[in-house]
């Protein structure tokens, strides 16, 4: 499938070259405000400028690599509202992991590795010791997980209300606010941020465990967290199932 | 005059049929604005400071004054002429008594309007919400130059819409593409709509300063907050209308030549 979603999007080169040359842009753009901010102010919310960028490239890695999975979430809707939903519903494949990781994006395949070396980069300055890394990789993982449940819950919605751009897009915005560490946030936000819609434990907390910053009980409770977002969201999406009403089929 | 008052009216009324369309797009500016403000409200965060020439009052107000510059110079609709083109649809317009350009133009005020009427509610909100310290600027020169490089901001970005929307009339594929690389990341990021543009090293600036992307959110909000004023305020306001007759003479070649090559697909 994923092979397929490739050869589809190469065929179109100039396109490619577009969005491509579009995601790289904004991500140099991007680092280059904080790099001048940073340059003016050394520090962010108490964070040295290497730490500073260190929370920026952590969130532009578990926001690469949950577009690069789930891209296929964003072309949902147009089978629902076409009722072609029911042909991937009779193959013998989970409907689910068809609808989320059936078409994964190449453009982001492209962008993954050299954030992966920056984080490597950035994140060795920062001399984490090992027990930091392995915990900052596992919050990693809990992170996408925690994303997984986000696409799966927005796919769930999309099945009962039809509508799936603007949620996925309001998804995109709230965890756009990750790009800095949500220590920058006022209170309300910063709960809300933290553990109502957590980007603070998708992006921030990961961070904060390189740099030695979390607790024990923040690391079990953000896993437990992921663990109970992803058992709820494939609820939800059983629950949509059985609404789904094959309409305009 | 009274046809393209007709073309407002159906616009601004277009806008509420699709209800949540708009109030998401609302929605997402507001994030955006959430997070440039905390983000400077926390570099800031010392009252007395001063970095890159801004105190706290002044870096907060040019937040604010993105929430309405923006939406009186980068609300617009002209960027679905890209799609007029490669669906063909444009063919109907073409052959209707009325001005393209107009028709396209009229849409954009119309969008503008709402946006705006949008825009001055999120401010009243979030400003009663995070009461950050505010620039009220009184000078009346200052607030004319304010309007005035407003209006021809205005301008500047409809042609620079047109001439991006023009792309499909020889790559069909590219419009959405070209709209994302130009009107979403170099448009946002250079006009100054997420951050000042002196923050950045003084060479960068200088050629920025000869690229049309400053004169549409960042000049006009210097002029109100009278960092800008006097002959570089007329420098500035030369070179902002400099920059809107250019576009517009390279906006109709561009287009005629479009025009020309146009072969009208899917008609």
């Amino acid at each position: 499938m994923s092979r397929n979603s490739f050869s589809i999007f190469l065929s179109l080169k100039l396109s490619f070259l577009i969005f491509l040359t579009g995601k790289i842009l904004r991500f140099i753009f991007f680092i280059s405000f904080l790099f001048f901010i940073l340059q003016g102010t050394k520090t962010l919310a108490g964070y040295t400028s290497n730490q500073a960028i260190f929370f920026f490239l952590t969130f532009n890695l578990v926001d690469v690599m949950a577009q690069f999975l789930f891209r296929e979430a964003y072309r949902f809707r147009p089978l629902v509202v076409s009722g072609d939903f029911d042909l991937i519903l009779v193959k013998p494949v989970n409907a689910l992991f068809r609808v989320l990781m059936g078409g994964a994006d190449v453009l982001d395949l492209i962008t993954i590795p050299p954030i992966i070396f920056a984080v490597y980069y950035v994140g060795r300055l920062l001399s984490p010791t090992t027990a930091h890394t392995v915990l900052f990789l596992l919050l990693i993982i809990n992170g996408l997980l925690i994303a997984t449940a986000f696409h799966i819950a927005v796919l769930a919605l999309g099945i009962i209300t039809l509508e799936v751009d603007h949620t996925i897009m309001i998804y995109r915005d709230i965890t756009n606010l990750g790009r800095f560490p949500v220590d920058i946030y006022k209170q309300p936000l910063q709960g809300i941020l933290t553990y109502l819609i957590p980007v603070g434990i998708m992006v921030t907390l990961p961070a904060k465990a390189l740099m030695g910053l979390v607790t024990p009980w923040g690391i079990v409770s953000s896993f437990v967290l992921g663990i109970v977002a992803i058992i709820l969201s494939l609820r939800f999406w059983s629950f949509a199932l059985t609404k789904y009403s094959s309409a305009s089929s | 005059m009274k046809k393209y008052l007709s073309v407002f009216k159906i616009s601004f009324a277009q806008e509420f049929a699709y209800r949540l369309n708009f109030i998401m797009w609302r929605v997402r500016n507001v994030m955006q604005i959430i997070l440039v403000f905390f983000l400077w409200d926390t570099v800031f965060s010392n009252p007395g400071r001063v970095l890159f020439g801004y105190d706290r009052a002044k870096i907060l107000t040019y937040v604010f004054g993105i929430m309405i510059v923006k939406s009186l110079v980068l609300s617009a609709r002209a960027a679905d002429v890209a799609g007029d083109i490669y669906r063909g649809d444009i063919m109907n317009h073409l052959l209707k008594p009325m001005s393209y350009f107009k028709f396209w133009f009229t849409r954009d005020i119309s969008s503008k309007a709402l946006n705006l009427l949008f825009a001055v509610g999120e401010f009243a909100f979030l400003f009663i919400i995070l009461r950050p310290p505010f620039f009220l600027q009184t000078d009346l020169l200052a607030l004319f130059g304010f309007f005035l490089s407003i209006a021809l901001a205005i301008f500047i970005y409809f042609n620079l819409l047109f001439m991006t929307s023009s792309i499909p009339f020889w790559a069909p594929e590219l419009g959405w593409g070209s709209h994302f690389l130009i009107t979403a990341i170099v448009i946002e990021f250079l006009s100054g709509s997420l951050f000042p543009i002196d923050i950045l090293p003084l060479t960068i600036q200088k050629i920025l300063f000869i690229s049309p992307f400053p004169y549409l959110i960042f000049f006009p909000i210097q002029v109100y907050l009278g960092r800008i004023s006097g002959s570089v305020l007329l420098g500035g306001l030369a070179i902002s209308l400099f920059w809107a007759i250019t576009l517009w003479l390279v906006m109709n070649f561009i287009w005629n030549k479009g025009l020309r090559a146009y072969q009208a697909s899917g008609r």
